[in-house]
């Protein structure tokens, strides 16, 4: 390499120097630094004094200082991302080591379930995502972090909200049922997927979405993502593993030199884009062109989206202290994320604080302990902006419909509010709306661990993840919102308050007895064994109030005893107990280093399942045929390490509500009414996974792998009614039905660097996965997707059907308006067709990264193609039959009335006319960074970067985002990919900073 | 070393003793149901569950109450533009088109069986003969319900088994069957006020029974037998003669927001608790006010204009002012077209500014320009303005008018009074307090039309014209229809869970 003489010159001079040292002591202490071929630090390498145990880490800085025997000769340096490195002393005690980038990462260790395991001993497909993969820029929870990244797994933002939920499906979605969100774990912790966030529903208006479960980690704090994707990873995880794992690791204290690392951004935000919508002189022109009368020309030019959106500020300040030695290591660090939503008032506040340590313990070191304690708070003020909006609209769509010559003032400067009128003001609606959750959330988990020998170790893991939140929220009285607005002539004060609890509990004990050893020259071993028990809580409690009077600004939450008593409501649940215990092992066996094998299994009971059916076992087989090592391919360079993979194993999904397998009576006011009939047989939906992979090494530095899978989920599970006459309480029981979830696909993924020169690298990621998704042997048809809107009651846009993808589109085929008429006309009247799916069937990834000397550029784009998007915020706020109510109308659906000769009377009806290709390619974030390296004394290390977070994307998809997914289930059943006036979303400009002392 | 491997092997042992029994913790199981004594809160609360459910399927306007009006000659729910076309749920019951795929349809048929099922289940769980008597009355109610829109009538006999294939009654048997029950229970009943179910009430479904047999035996021809009118007028004169009732002065009282207190009339109304607990009593004025009006409504269904003119111009049922509604908001009850005022008598106007004047004339689909303002509107329960979402206004089942004016009926079917009273006599009795004139004589046509005047929207009008032979005829925005819709179609979500049970004729 091109360093080496350099190195060696400097070693030479540095040996001379410390040589009198080196013969004084018995043990000897060896500083030095790691830096990769551009010169830039290697934080975190592993450095060993090989044939001893003393090893460290290098610090931010990539500086070690490392005590070693005396009688060390030799260091072994390695990190992920490049080629191990062997560096001979020869008396030095200071050096200086460049290590050379590689992308075999073969070598690189990666963390499985209940362990870890080499890359090259891998029989499953798992990804690993390291934190300088992450996506860049403002992100709030870790999903993000990895969106398109990883072949076959598809992330969205299901709207624009900080701090908002995502969807995310890991190979398609196995289950016709909600629960097709992964497993995730944090270094061994497995989470509910639960948010503590309590819902609250607006009068009139409908249920605001859902918090993200994820938002109490701090993206800063996480090392690296794993995602197990096949059976053979993912098995292990049983009755939970079906949706595949997501395993989190957050970052480690490293021993060496206390640093102390300060990152701090500063972004801004602003509308990605604005759906035109008439102007107030477009509107006047439209009211003559119409006959309307001109009363409705209140005579200003206003924009309703222009009045509720904002350029908004974020702040993230990150701080991390590392300190430690070989024997005990720490990392404490701190987050304050403070991020403004684009919609005026909304804010999503993060304050998280994490503690890591491990320690060795007794002369041996023998015994350990790792301990890990993540705490947070977000607190987030919400936007009134509902999944189901009716006939006055949520926030979006009153800003979208409301008459652009209204003022959103009167002259006197007061809001222009109607009483009475279905037009609600969105300045008022925001003024007049104040939502506030806080979710609070402590994860600690300690884990000792006792090493028997080099080989075997036991290791105890107890955590408790206990996250409870609070949301208070309250309607003034003065906005005309139906069952909110004051009216004095009948003695209504009007105004709606609530309070809601929630309490989440996770408590986890896990034993595992790990053994890893070369059994002979030939045969290496990998094993563990466990136990694990777990126990889900989840209770709550809410009260609300209504008709209040005003005192300033005082909240009316805070004074709900001021309302009568018939006023005021209150409710309490507490969902039963979920134990689950299992058992499991796993076992990794490796021959000549050519051949692989891999066992594993799974038992798990839960106290969910029902009494016939206790316990679900979870098996899985792999193998793997390191087909390089062969003689026959020993010379063959062009494509190397190539392996074949094949892996068979059954994996489970158990999310259906706890106490579904009981006959249960729920309470009403004053009433107890049956809900569910047991169901003794009640278990697990349970996921076959064929996966056929092939791992490979081109061009010496680019790794591809290619996976083919097959998913086949069966047993169902199901609330299924009984017959008429039936329970009042909707009626049900939890059936496994017939049918079968099938997800077949192709993935491929390339990453290396394609250009290594002194000054300059190109590292390219690239990876496509090709997803099909069909629903069989199913004998009912049940509809989703839920389209609201005035005119829309009881419209749908989904189905669950046989032979077709989940969640298909189901409409009635719009042909166009009819020009004598001027009403739409629907081939066949009212009859419905498959009008396509909603489910992407090719998904793609694409990040590039160059750096020029201390310039680095990067780029991540992500798509999904194939799919179509219902836009239900076009059918229920933008259409031409708003022109005559008092609302605006869409500047494209104007023009295509007025060519096409639409009438005003056309009726509303959820059809293809709303049906849109969801293809886009997304730049999702692009970074500028400039590393400065060492300020004088001050920092050891430091970089500045600039950061765009959707900067532009590809799509013919006319509403927000193509990347949407607004909550429309009916009953229990998910819908997908439709949009309805969600929090728009935003493009973002970040400014950072980064150093170290 | 091999000692803290055993002793580790061990802890997991131990903790390992988990059965893995389910807590519930904010749900009872069916065995702590049982647990109590007849005098425990158990029973009563799973009967509030019982009354709870009736709420639904009578009150809202997307259940019974729209199979029974919109299906009818005086409602309709015309498609205007943006509002109301709702997959074509509305226009299909009009113009008689509808299949076994009708969402408010299947969702009436269900919400109607779980009346039933809440009442026969409370019965495993040791209630008081009168709880008992109460359950059974409300399932009667439900089970005519069903029997007058399906013909078939499941029923479940162990209520704790989710395997159990639901039998079915239907037609004649199923009426005799709920006669039984009637009877049965007649004793146990209370004589309590008529928001809970009570002797009078359960005697009024008899008559209501008695008087559709004949239907429910053959809805397309159907022979009323004398013994059956004997029947209802027996009942009838128990009721006028014991029952303490009388017709209440002024009409609208009986549907006020405190219509439990002003009405002399209703002999068993639903309970609406305003504010607190209430049906979706509130949507009879919603589903018809325009926007502009107040209560802001969804200006939705009207009534049609021949209805309209089957009134008198000074019959008090058509309407005019109502204390506590018109000095409150300018609205008016009873039925309303032209121009609409404020309290202030300041003319209201639409959406697109022009003035708020109902026309006569409606469409099944709306194309004018004039599309917001069509239809004459119907306010029959006068708006509670004070109780917010919840109203105070108790839902009218049964009421003394009907009792006389089936009696009247009864008389001219065939039957014969021993009290002699004639069936002219009770309508005008009815005519009376509506401020019409006497009539000197009645038919049956007559008295089709006076049952319509007098109980418009009140979810009777179908089963009227089914049982006058009226139902399949043409009317306004309405051709004949074939004989098939005399009943509705098995939802096709019940057909499938029930073998036992066969899809209507023709669907």
């Amino acid at each position: 390499m091109n360093a080496t003489p350099l190195a060696k010159k400097l070693a030479s001079v540095l040996l001379l120097i410390a040589a009198p040292l080196i013969m004084m002591a018995q043990q000897k202490t060896i500083t030095g630094k790691v830096t990769g071929e551009n010169g830039s630090a290697v934080s975190g390498a592993s450095v060993l004094a090989k044939g001893t145990k003393a090893g460290t880490q290098t610090a931010a800085d990539g500086t070690f200082s490392l005590s070693v025997p005396d009688n060390a000769t030799k260091l072994v340096i390695s990190s992920v991302g490049f080629a191990e490195k062997v560096v001979s002393l020869n008396g030095q005690t200071s050096v200086s080591v460049t290590l050379a980038a590689s992308s075999d990462q073969m070598s690189d260790v990666v963390v499985i379930g209940y362990g870890s395991a080499r890359k090259k001993d891998l029989t499953g497909s798992v990804a690993t995502v390291t934190s300088k993969d992450f996506n860049k820029g403002t992100n709030t929870a870790p999903e993000q972090l990895i969106q398109g990244k990883v072949a076959g797994v598809q992330v969205i933002n299901n709207s624009g909200a900080p701090g908002g939920g995502t969807t995310v499906r890991i190979r398609g979605a196995s289950s016709i049922r909600g629960g097709n969100t992964p497993l995730y774990v944090i270094d061994g912790v497995p989470l509910d997927n639960r948010s503590a966030r309590p819902g609250y529903s607006l009068p009139d208006i409908g249920n605001t979405p859902d918090g993200n479960p994820l938002n109490f980690i701090n993206p800063n704090d996480i090392a690296s993502i794993d995602v197990l994707k096949d059976a053979s990873a993912a098995a292990i995880y049983g009755s939970r593993g079906a949706n595949g794992v997501v395993l989190i690791t957050t970052k480690k204290g490293k021993s060496g030199q206390p640093s102390l690392d300060f990152s701090i951004s500063y972004g801004s935000s602003s509308l990605l884009k604005k759906i035109e919508v008439l102007t107030g002189d477009q509107y006047r022109a439209a009211l003559t062109k119409f006959g309307i009368n001109s009363s409705n020309d209140k005579g200003s030019n206003v924009n309703g989206m222009d009045a509720i959106t904002r350029n908004a500020p974020t702040k993230n300040i990150s701080v991390a202290m590392n300190s430690g030695n070989e024997n005990a290591r720490h990392r404490l660090s701190m987050g304050v994320l403070d991020q403004d939503g684009i919609i005026n008032k909304t804010n999503f506040k993060k304050y998280s604080a994490a503690l890591n340590s491990s320690y060795k313990f007794l002369e041996s070191k023998k015994l350990g302990m790792d301990v890990n304690i993540i705490t947070s708070q977000t607190i987030e003020q919400i936007a009134p902006v509902t999944n189901n909006a009716g006939y006055r609209g949520s926030l979006i769509g009153q800003a979208l419909q409301w008459n652009p010559t209204k003022p959103f003032y009167n002259t006197n400067g007061s809001l222009n509010i109607t009483k009475g009128s279905d037009q609600i003001n969105p300045v008022a609606m925001i003024e007049a709306y104040h939502d506030k959750a806080t979710v609070t959330t402590a994860l600690a988990s300690i884990a000792p661990y006792y090493k028997f020998n080099k080989d075997l170790e036991f290791k105890m893991q107890y955590s408790i993840n206990y996250s409870t939140g609070l949301r208070k929220a309250y309607i003034s009285n003065w906005l005309n919102l139906q069952g909110v607005e004051r009216d004095s002539a009948s003695g209504i004060r009007g105004g709606v308050a609530s309070v809601g609890q929630n309490e989440l509990i996770t408590q986890q004990l896990t034993n595992t007895l790990s053994y890893v050893k070369e059994l002979s020259k030939n045969v290496s071993l990998n094993a563990v064994a466990g136990y694990e028990f777990m126990r889900f809580d989840n209770r709550g409690s809410s009260q609300s109030g209504k008709n209040f009077d005003n005192y300033g600004d005082v909240p009316y939450y805070n004074y709900m005893q001021y309302v009568a008593p018939v006023d005021r409501g209150g409710s309490s649940f507490a969902t039963p107990t979920v134990d689950l215990q299992s058992y499991f092992a796993r076992a990794i066996v490796g021959i000549k280093e050519k051949y692989l094998l891999t066992a594993t299994f799974r038992a798990d009971g839960s106290s969910k399942f029902g009494s016939n059916n206790k316990y679900g076992y979870f098996p899985s087989f792999a193998g793997a045929w390191n087909i390089s090592k062969e003689d026959f391919l020993k010379n063959f360079n062009a494509v190397k390490n190539i392996k074949l993979r094949a892996s068979w194993g059954l994996t489970g999904n158990q999310e259906f509500p706890a106490g579904a397998s009981r006959g249960i009576y729920n309470f009403g006011q004053g009433s107890l009414f049956q809900y569910s009939f047991g169901n003794p047989d009640l278990k697990w939906e349970s996921t076959a996974t064929t996966d056929f992979g092939a791992d490979l090494t081109v061009l010496k530095r680019i790794n591809v792998s290619v996976d083919y899978f097959n998913r086949k989920t069966k047993d169902l599970i199901f609330p299924t009614g009984i017959g008429d006459p039936v329970p009042v309480g909707t009626a049900i029981t939890w059936r496994n039905i017939a049918g079968t979830v099938e997800n077949k696909g192709l993935e491929m993924s390339f990453a290396g660097t394609a250009i290594m020169k002194k000054d300059f690298t190109l590292d390219l990621g690239f990876n496509i996965s090709f997803l099909k998704n069909k629903l069989t042997d199913f004998v009912q048809t049940i509809p989703t997707g839920e389209i609201s809107g005035s005119g829309l009651t009881g419209a749908y846009s989904q189905l669950l059907i046989n032979n077709q993808p989940l969640n298909v589109f189901y409409l009635k085929r719009y042909m166009g308006i009819d020009p004598q008429t001027g009403i739409s006309i629907y081939e066949g009247g009212d009859a419905k067709f498959y009008a396509g799916t909603p489910n992407p069937t090719t998904l793609l990834g694409f990040s590039a990264r160059a750096g020029y000397k201390k310039l680095t550029a990067e780029l991540n784009f992500n798509g999904a193609f194939g799919h179509k998007i219902y836009n239900n915020t076009a059918n229920a706020v933008l259409g031409l039959k708003n022109l005559p109510s008092d609302r605006n109308v869409a500047s494209t659906y104007y023009n295509q009335a007025v060519s096409q000769g639409e009438t005003l009377a056309n009726p509303v009806s959820a059809s293809t006319r709303y049906l849109e290709k969801g293809d886009y390619l997304k730049l999702a974030n692009a970074t500028v960074s400039y590393n400065i390296g060492a300020i004088g004394k001050i920092t050891k290390s430091a970089n500045v970067y600039i950061t765009g977070q959707n900067l532009f994307v590809i799509t013919k998809y006319s509403g927000f985002d193509p990347e949407v997914n607004t909550n429309k289930q009916i009953g229990d059943i998910p819908s997908y990919g439709i949009e309805h006036t969600p929090y728009p979303s935003s493009r973002t400009v970040t400014l950072g900073f980064n150093f170290s002392f | 070393m091999k000692r803290i491997l055993a002793a580790a092997i061990s802890l997991s042992v131990l903790a390992g003793c988990t059965k893995l029994d389910e807590k519930l913790n904010g749900q009872v199981a069916e065995s702590q149901v049982s647990s109590g004594s007849s005098s425990s809160g158990n029973a009563a609360a799973l009967l509030q569950a019982t009354y709870d459910a009736m709420l639904g399927p009578f009150q809202d306007q997307a259940r019974l109450w729209a199979l029974q009006e919109h299906s009818s000659d005086e409602c309709i729910g015309p498609t205007r533009a943006g509002d109301w076309d709702d997959n074509g749920v509305w226009r299909v019951l009009h113009r008689h088109q509808w299949d076994a795929t009708h969402a408010f349809a299947a969702d009436t048929y269900t919400d109607l069986g779980k009346v039933v099922f809440a009442a026969t289940d409370l019965l495993r769980f040791n209630p008081t003969p009168q709880q008992a008597a109460e359950a059974r009355f409300l399932r009667a109610y439900a089970n005519y319900s069903i029997l007058d829109c399906w013909d078939q009538v499941p029923y479940r006999v162990n209520t704790g088994d989710p395997r159990e294939i639901p039998g079915i009654r239907k037609g004649t048997e199923a009426a005799d069957y709920i006669l039984s029950e009637l009877t049965a229970i007649m004793n146990d009943l209370p004589t309590s006020a008529a928001n809970k179910a009570n002797k009078n009430a359960a005697k009024v479904l008899m008559m209501k029974v008695y008087l559709n047999k004949a239907v429910y035996a053959n809805r397309q021809n159907p022979t009323f037998a004398a013994a059956d009118m004997n029947q209802v007028i027996t009942i009838a004169n128990d009721i006028i003669a014991n029952g303490g009732y009388s017709l209440t002065p002024n009409f609208f009282d009986n549907f006020a927001p405190t219509n439990n207190v002003l009405s002399t009339e209703n002999i068993w109304t639903a309970e609406n608790v305003g504010g607190v607990k209430s049906g979706n009593v509130r949507s009879r004025w919603f589903c018809t006010l325009h926007y502009n009006q107040n209560p802001s409504g969804w200006n939705g269904f009207t009534t049609l204009s021949d209805f309209y003119d089957k009134f008198d111009a000074n019959d008090t049922r058509r309407g005019g002012d109502y204390a506590g509604v018109t000095d409150v908001s300018g609205l008016k009850v009873g039925l309303l077209v032209g121009q609409q005022y404020n309290q202030n008598g300041v003319a209201l106007t639409d959406r697109t500014g022009a003035p708020l004047s109902f026309t006569r004339e409606v469409k099944s689909v709306e194309t004018g320009s004039n599309l917001e303002r069509t239809g004459i509107r119907v306010v029959k329960y006068a708006p509670d303005y004070t109780s917010g979402d919840n109203s105070n206004n108790d839902y009218v089942y049964f009421r003394l008018a009907d009792v006389m004016l089936m009696k009247a009926e009864a008389i001219l079917r065939g039957g014969t009074d021993p009290n002699g009273q004639t069936a002219v006599a009770l309508v005008n009795a009815v005519r009376t307090r509506a401020g019409v004139a006497a009539a000197t004589s009645v038919t049956l046509d007559n008295l089709l039309d006076e049952r319509g005047r007098e109980f418009y929207w009140e979810g009777w009008r179908r089963q009227d014209l089914v049982r006058f032979g009226k139902f399949l005829g043409a009317w306004q925005e309405k051709d004949a229809s074939d004989p098939k819709y005399l009943i509705y179609p098995i939802p096709a979500r019940s057909l499938a869970a029930n073998p036992n049970m066969i899809q209507n004729p023709g669907y």
